[in-house]
């Protein structure tokens, strides 16, 4: 009955999830020949064809912009967001190595963009929300946890994630939305690949203490109570 | 015990520690169940937060849908700017510029220029080409529509199939289908005796009606001559008219010289060089008339209301007379049966023997005004001018937040918007000069639609100034209370450069049409992004 249990929840259910989601993240799935297909596609639209192109952004930009509404505060700079990033892309696409996933090079394209976009104003929102890196972080109540995530619809998620600190909420959807690897993580936000955890663990407190309904208050001084 | 900490297993979790701590944390799980249990529920946070982002609850914009066709086309439209400003220098040499003094000085007389080329003009010959021309031009307009339409739908080659037997279609269809009997020619007679049980539309060189139209006739054409009937309105752009039969209706003409000698059963409007109205005519209504001659031997059984640079009334008018003009003689045989006035730089002359119902109440026009404003009056309207731009793009960015970005933003993209201003402006003065023709075949419905465009014409200079500001103080902040402020210092630092450049004598012309044009495009564009911020439904 244990096994069971625990097969389900800490193997079968994990694996499930990810791959369910992760035909959404990336649309060329997982079939050969649809990597074919994209790859031709990829190298007509390097050799300047307008048509291959507009294949490669029809398929990607609603990623693209799904991807950018999560990074970014509204829904007009996601747009302008996206619309950036595709320019960029174009101008990139011969530094694309067919080796990597083409939708792991967009997002690093996409990342980089929006988190350049974000420290930029940052300057001044950081003064708002003080530096929190140096804050202990309180040992959660298992139980309490476990608690409070089975309450919370997707929905509640969205809207406390658009309530964290910049970089918090880019850190949380560069690894669950974009699944992107620690390095990766690191080399986009700028932070050592050992702090990468330690940045995606403060975002979780953050995040659970705003769905606790305490969040604004503690987060402007200082994070973590 | 010695329980691992939360960092640990979130670590462990997303398979970032080294191979020993992750052994040991395993072994360390098989026994502790309270880290089982946080192990558990870091990972249900892990699957929450997964679902959370990934789930498509957004409709994703159709500017974003839409941006290859955004992209590509920008340099047409820059190129259509090109070819409007060449052209629009060209009509300026060639036709306004040596229209403006004369017109003011005179009121409306002396514009020779502009009749010769507007009615006068080669323009005239090619009446029936450039018709065809526009026929042909509106289909293939059309059938690119109905190809990018149809492309986003279906796959090419059944779009072209689709595109190209529509269009078969309608080229093998009998032209009947139309309501009225359609004429094209370098002649067009209707001999006398016959008979058209429709109305009429004619377009050629010459129109010539002896016969019958039981309906009304519409014409194109260098000279329209009316000997016969028509029992509905006249409604022509012409050369030169003649009416010499009956017309049962109203007639509704614009055209370089108008002689009238028959009957009218109903109203007259003119837009004409020279308006003569023979001794054999009689209007039974009223009429109303824009001419720089204008000679009224004939009777007009109602009221009269004339711009007319020299008039002179020798014939009756029925009802009352407002006049306004350079000159107005009322000789010994004129009669004016209701009150009637007349402006103008000096009083009418009437001889002795014209009957008057009452005494002319005549207003002096002064000629030179523009001399006596002084230049702090015009300072005084300059700076009213400024305020007044701002306020009302205060007023935007306060009520119409999405409009003003969306349009800001548009404005951005500087050869795309200008190109629209530029298109919008060509179809707009099209639109004037129908909506002119409108007004006197009687539909104000058309003018309406012609002046919905001047407070876009307005609202331009503000776009342009807040693009201006935005350029030289910084980009302002996307969000935040502050941002308002930083906006509004934006625009009037713009719109400030804006009207301090538009003093400059020639420069500031170009400079303020430019601005039209660009804030034109861009308002336009603004609100064709907004009208297209839709729910569209998520590709799979």
């Amino acid at each position: 009955m244990i096994v069971a249990e625990r097969f389900i929840y800490e193997i079968f259910q994990p694996i499930a999830a990810y791959y369910l989601l992760d035909a959404r993240r990336h649309p060329e799935g997982m079939n050969p020949a649809d990597e074919a297909v994209l790859q031709e596609r990829i190298a007509l639209a390097k050799a300047g064809n307008a048509e291959a192109w507009g294949e490669l952004y029809r398929e990607y930009a609603p990623a693209i912009f799904r991807f950018c509404r999560r990074a970014m505060p509204t829904r007009e700079d996601a747009e302008d967001a996206t619309m950036d990033i595709f320019v960029k892309v174009r101008q990139k696409l011969s530094q694309y190595d067919a080796t990597r996933p083409f939708s792991a090079w967009l997002y690093t394209v996409a990342a980089n963009h929006c988190w350049d976009l974000l420290r930029r104003r940052k300057l001044r929102q950081d003064l708002e929300t003080g530096e929190v890196e140096n804050m202990p972080l309180e040992h959660p109540d298992p139980g309490q946890l476990e608690q409070l995530v089975q309450q919370r619809t997707n929905q509640e998620i969205r809207r406390a994630m658009d309530k964290l600190p910049s970089r918090s909420r880019m850190a949380l959807v560069l690894r669950y939305y974009s699944d992107m690897s620690y390095d990766d993580i690191a080399a986009t936000l700028g932070v050592r690949r050992t702090f990468v955890g330690v940045v995606l663990l403060r975002a979780r407190h953050q995040l659970r203490e705003i769905l606790e309904g305490k969040g604004g208050a503690n987060l402007a001084t200082g994070g973590a109570s | 015990m010695i329980h691992f900490d939360e960092m640990a297993c979130l670590l462990y979790l997303e398979g970032q520690l080294d191979s020993q701590r992750a052994q040991e944390l395993a072994a360390h799980l098989e026994e502790c169940a309270e880290c089982r249990n946080l192990l558990h529920a870091l990972q249900s946070e892990t699957t929450l937060l997964s679902a959370a982002l990934t789930e498509d609850n957004e409709a994703i914009p159709a500017r974003i849908l839409g941006e290859r066709a955004r992209r590509l086309p920008t340099w047409i439209w820059t190129l259509a700017f090109g070819a409007f400003a060449a052209s629009a220098y060209w009509v300026w040499v060639d036709g306004l510029s040596p229209l403006f003094d004369p017109l003011s000085n005179a009121g409306f007389g002396g514009t020779d220029l502009f009749t010769m080329i507007v009615f006068n003009g080669a323009f005239w010959e090619g009446w029936s080409d450039m018709i065809d021309a526009i026929q042909i031009g509106t289909l293939i307009l059309l059938a690119i529509v109905a190809i990018v339409w149809i492309r986003r739908r279906l796959r090419r080659s059944v779009a072209i199939a689709v595109v190209m037997s529509a269009l078969l279609l309608a080229v093998a269809l009998p032209q009947q289908a139309s309501a009225a009997d359609v004429r094209r020619g370098r002649t067009i007679i209707i001999p006398a005796g016959e008979v058209i049980h429709n109305d009429l539309v004619a377009v050629g060189p010459s129109v010539r009606i002896d016969g019958t139209v039981e309906g009304d006739v519409i014409a194109f054409t260098r000279y329209l001559t009316v000997t016969g009937h028509v029992t509905g309105d006249v409604i022509a752009f012409a050369g030169v008219t003649l009416i010499d039969g009956t017309v049962d209706g109203n007639v509704r003409v614009a055209s370089q010289s108008i002689m009238l000698q028959g009957e009218i059963g109903k109203n007259l409007s003119t837009f004409s060089r020279s308006l003569n109205v023979s001794s054999k005519a009689n209007v039974e209504g009223g009429a109303i008339a824009l001419a720089a001659d204008g000679d009224l031997d004939g009777k007009i059984q109602h009221d009269f209301l004339g711009l007319i640079g020299s008039g002179e009334i020798e014939g009756l008018i029925g009802g009352e007379a407002w006049i306004r003009g350079g000159s107005l003689t009322v000789t010994s045989t004129g009669e004016i049966r209701g009150p009637a006035t007349f402006e103008g730089p000096q009083a009418p002359e009437i001889e002795s023997g014209a009957k008057l119902a009452s005494p002319f109440r005549t207003e002096i026009t002064q000629g030179i005004r523009r001399n006596r404003r002084t230049a702090a009056r015009s300072m005084v309207r300059a700076l009213f001018g400024y305020v007044a731009a701002v306020a009302v793009g205060i007023f935007l960015l306060l009520v119409f937040p999405g409009f003003f970005r969306a349009t800001l933003r548009e404005a951005d993209s500087i050869g795309l918007p200008l190109g629209v201003g530029a298109v919008a402006l060509i179809t707009g003065a099209f639109v004037w000069i129908m909506g002119l023709l409108l007004l006197f075949i009687g539909v104000g419905a058309g003018v309406a639609a012609a002046m919905a465009f001047a407070p876009v014409l307005y609202v331009a200079q503000v776009f342009v100034g807040a693009w201006l500001g935005n350029k030289i103080m910084g980009a302002a902040p996307a969000d935040s209370s502050a941002a308002l402020s930083a906006w509004i210092a934006r625009m009037a630092v713009g719109l400030l450069i804006l009207r301090v450049v538009g003093f400059i004598p020639v420069l500031g012309g170009f400079v303020w049409l430019a601005v039209l044009l660009w804030g034109t495009g861009a308002v336009l564009l603004g609100f064709y992004r907004l009208s297209r911020v839709e729910i569209v439904p998520l590709p799979a």
